[in-house]
């Protein structure tokens, strides 16, 4: 059902309230940065009906409807963590490979707009931790009309679960042993590598053998050939190896290559050649204030720094439908501060996390048919002294567009 | 001995230098007894004055003797290459209960209890300080209290809190909001009540003392002495608000321990740091230091939605210490739309004085909170005043710290670009004279930012600290 909705949502152009004449928008900066890599001067993008139709270098803003100094594309938060309530992992079994998130969205909560309100246009939803193999992520617009039709930019992006101690933490009954029915496994990390081996073969089999369908299977073998990415947490660097090895035996067993992406690798500096050697991409949660953070992990400030250099693809998170407080500007002002070169940062919070949820033809550059999704700056972008003056999304200015604030 | 080392100041160079730090120890603006020191900077930013292009900053006796692009040295003074750094005055904490124990007490009035007896001079907290570049910290108790106990501003560098040192007994804190489990009104009749008993005890004081001189009286007429014209050793209350009748006759070093630190307090000699945590606390704040005089001593430290109340601080003149988070989301209850709040806009707008805080939730840094004043619209110039002299101002120590000028304490912090840059980071500073922190050598920072393990955290060899206890320089394991 969900999925058809969100196949009407990609042929229907989005509006929100449209106003008369408001399918059209046109946005002036003195510079665009349309693209890591890439600025344009003096730019004048045109938006008409929710999508951008041009770019064009311009010497004055002439009639524009918003100007500012600096536009970026919308900010993509890929480690959205959407956890309003305690109902957005499903918990009657470790692996879930067919949950889906949506139905467990509530698109008025105020996170959708605090997200929206720093400059996130886009985010990634999807089961958080309390679950081995959560389910399958979507990946949402932040504002418009408070509906899955008018949000959804991809349903079923990407199989999301985690390793390390999370899925298994309350799983062992206080003062006895987990020997009885109602007791849930795993208990250690060693159950959780487990059951996502089990899982992983289990599907693989059933499907040589011929055996007849069950829910999750066909979501199992979409990942494990590499068709949809799997994202799986793990934030120290032990979980990380389990996660690389994991998907290396698959490998080597022939049963498929993954399309690994590390969520919250706060560790991954520690071993990038083990990343690299993998493919693997890696999303890191935000920096938190001396370094420690979940499961013990430790994140220096140059962490995404040191991952560029290796190569690996890096997205910047800033959890922010957790309530945590954090804004991805900041993040990325942080990783700039540890060295991480403007394009990349403005890359782990646009093109790369597009990328990996496969709606870069969507969201994440300024182009002619891409998404109207622009953040407008009162100076330079990822600096401790500006910050985002107003949000454009689908074309519609949702939040400032004072340009003297 | 090693973490005493770790916090010691890194020119020291030879154990002269040592033995007159110790020496000096009682003393603590005489830290840098026999320093001199030359900073040649790129640029040097006084914050009250100009800047200069390749400027000298001169400090002599940890004091700055002199400062400009063209100025004499003495010949015999250490000179600091820093042509490629910018000279700032060092950052002021305006309240801090970091390098604490605890932050706060189970005792709900406490004026007699001292935070020097709770710093811990080699907490992480004072090196983290210095690594942002702050020279100066207000450290006071947490405000969970009715009166809490006396503040210190100290400097994040000495082994000892007296090396440490600024100014002792630097204020009370008095918090206006309650603690946990505790009602508004039964924090207000608690502060009410606290001014209260300390007239009724100050006029049981004087009463008694009255009792007792009229028999002395006696006696001493009985004796021949005409004992009215024997000096008093008291002398009047000099409360604005209130009076109380005859402390002429009572020697202040008679006063209660409990009760002399608020006695300071309604006399003015002391500065009040009161509590906020919300809009209707302030007008609490507001009576209770009115009705005991000390409201032109008081600073409002403020969290929350206190900012409602803007206007009424500004009316009184009051400065505030912004703490908590520098934004706050409102939501309108007609239009069900959420407004960012930049608070330090409407405590400027409103034309209140206000010092900023360094925590946020991830970094610790004045200059960070300061550039995203910037960012919000606010002139660098001010922003930057508000961690620095308007703390400075704030704490009655702006004589001495929070700009650069002759005569002011040899506070500098070097950056490598501007403080609130991406890329300006602290290289040196220098207190009193002495340079206290080299980024270089600062092992903690390669942790943070490149993940280096700190010393003494990775496994050692057992049989080599064996080896190393002898002390005898041989390698054993060669025999």
């Amino acid at each position: 059902m969900i999925t058809t909705l969100a196949l009407l949502s990609l042929s229907l152009p989005v509006t929100a309230d449209p106003a008369p004449g408001a399918d059209r928008l046109v946005v002036f900066a003195e510079r665009a940065f349309t693209a890591p890599g890439e600025v344009v001067t003096n730019a004048v993008i045109t938006i008409n009906d929710g999508k951008i139709v041009s770019v064009k270098r311009n010497s004055s803003a002439g009639s524009a409807d918003l100007k500012a100094a600096c536009v970026t594309a919308g900010l993509v938060d890929m480690g959205f963590r959407y956890s309003t309530n305690q109902n957005t992992v499903e918990q009657s079994s470790e692996i879930t490979a067919a949950a889906r998130i949506a139905p467990a969205l509530d698109l008025h909560a105020r996170v959708w707009e605090r997200a929206l309100r720093q400059g996130i246009t886009s985010v990634a939803v999807f089961p958080v931790d309390r679950n081995v193999v959560g389910g399958q992520g979507a990946v949402l617009k932040t504002g418009g009309d408070p509906t899955l039709e008018a949000r959804l930019v991809r349903e079923d992006a990407f199989l999301r679960g985690a390793m390390g101690s999370l899925p298994s933490s309350g799983n062992r009954p206080s003062g006895s042993r987990p020997t009885n029915f109602y007791s849930r496994r795993p208990t250690t990390r060693m159950g959780v590598e487990w059951e996502w081996r089990k899982a992983f073969y289990d599907a693989w089999q059933e499907e040589n053998r011929g055996d007849a369908d069950r829910p999750g299977r066909a979501e199992l073998l979409r990942a494990l050939s590499g068709e949809t990415p799997v994202f799986i947490q793990a934030w120290a660097t032990q979980d990380i190896r389990t996660a690389v090895f994991f998907a290396e035996e698959m490998a080597a067993e022939g049963m498929g290559t993954m399309r690994l992406v590390i969520d919250a690798g706060a560790e991954a500096w520690r071993e990038p050649n083990l990343l690299v050697r993998s493919n693997a991409a890696v999303c890191l949660p935000p920096l938190p204030a001396e370094g420690r953070t979940t499961e013990n992990a430790f994140m220096s400030l140059d962490t995404a720094a040191k991952l560029h250099e290796a190569g690996i693809p890096v997205a910047l998170s800033a959890h922010a439908g957790s309530g945590s407080g954090n804004t991805l500007a900041e993040q990325a002002i942080y990783a700039r501060r540890g060295g991480l070169p403007f394009d990349a940062a403005l890359a782990a919070v646009t093109t790369v996390p597009a990328t990996l949820l496969g709606v870069s033809d969507r969201v994440g550059t300024i182009a002619a048919g891409q998404d109207g999704d622009l953040v407008l700056w009162n100076g330079d972008p990822f600096e401790f002294t500006t910050r985002p003056v107003g949000v454009v999304l689908n074309g519609t200015v949702l939040v400032g567009g004072d340009t003297d604030r | 001995m090693i973490l005493f080392t770790r916090r010691a100041p890194r020119t020291m160079k030879n154990s002269s230098a040592l033995l007159s730090l110790l020496l000096v120890a009682a003393a603590p603006t005489a830290f840098a007894a026999d320093g001199k020191l030359v900073i040649e900077a790129g640029k040097v930013v006084t914050l009250t004055g100009d800047v200069i292009e390749n400027g000298k900053i001169v400090i002599v006796d940890g004091r700055i003797t002199a400062i400009g692009a063209d100025v004499d040295a003495p010949w015999d003074a250490e000179h600091l290459d820093a042509s490629g750094l910018v000279a700032y005055p060092g950052f002021v904490e305006a309240i801090t209960s970091g390098g604490m124990d605890r932050p706060n007490e189970n005792v709900a009035v406490a004026p007699f209890l001292d935070v020097r007896d709770s710093i811990d001079p080699v907490n992480t907290t004072f090196e983290n300080f210095l690594r942002s570049g702050v020279t100066t910290l207000n450290i006071q108790q947490g405000p969970s209290c009715v009166v809490g106990a006396r503040g210190h501003v100290v400097k994040p560098i000495g082994r000892t809190v007296e090396e440490m040192s600024v100014k002792p007994r630097s204020g009370l804190v008095l918090s206006a909001s309650p603690s946990r489990g505790k009602s508004r009104a039964t924090q207000a009749q608690a502060l009410r009540s606290t001014f209260a008993d300390l007239k009724r005890y100050l006029e049981g004081v004087v009463a008694e003392t009255k009792a007792g001189k009229d028999y002395a009286k006696r006696e001493a007429m009985y004796q021949g002495r005409e004992p009215d014209k024997e000096s008093a050793k008291g002398r009047d209350l000099q409360c604005s608000a209130w009076d109380v009748e005859g402390m002429k006759l009572v020697p202040r070093w008679e006063i209660d321990e409990k009760q002399a630190p608020l006695l300071s307090l309604v006399e003015g000699k002391i500065p009040a740091f009161i509590y906020c945590s919300t809009a209707m606390d302030i007008r609490v704040a507001i009576e209770i230091a009115e009705a005991n005089g000390f409201l032109h001593k008081t600073t409002l430290v403020v969290s929350g939605d206190c900012d409602r109340a803007a206007d009424l601080i500004a009316e009184r003149g009051i400065p505030v210490i912004l703490t908590g988070s520098l934004t706050r989301s409102e939501l309108d209850e007609e239009t069900d739309e959420v407004e960012d709040i930049f608070l330090p806009e409407v405590y400027d707008e409103a034309g209140v004085r206000f010092a900023l805080r360094s925590n946020n939730s991830t970094t610790q840094s004045l200059a960070y909170q300061a550039a995203r004043c910037v960012a919000h619209g606010m002139s660098r110039e001010d922003a930057m005043r508000a961690i620095s002299v308007t703390p400075a101002e704030i704490l009655g120590v702006a004589k001495r710290v929070g700009s650069l000028g002759v005569g002011m304490d040899g506070n500098v912090v070097l950056y490598t670009d501007d403080p609130f840059s991406v890329k300006g980071v602290v290289q040196h500073v220098i207190i009193e004279g002495e340079v206290v922190y080299d980024r270089a050598t600062d092992v903690r920072v390669r942790h943070l930012e490149q993940g280096e393990a700190p010393d003494n955290t990775e496994p050692t060899d057992p049989e080599a600290a064996v080896d190393d206890e002898k002390g005898d320089g041989e390698d054993e394991k060669e025999d």
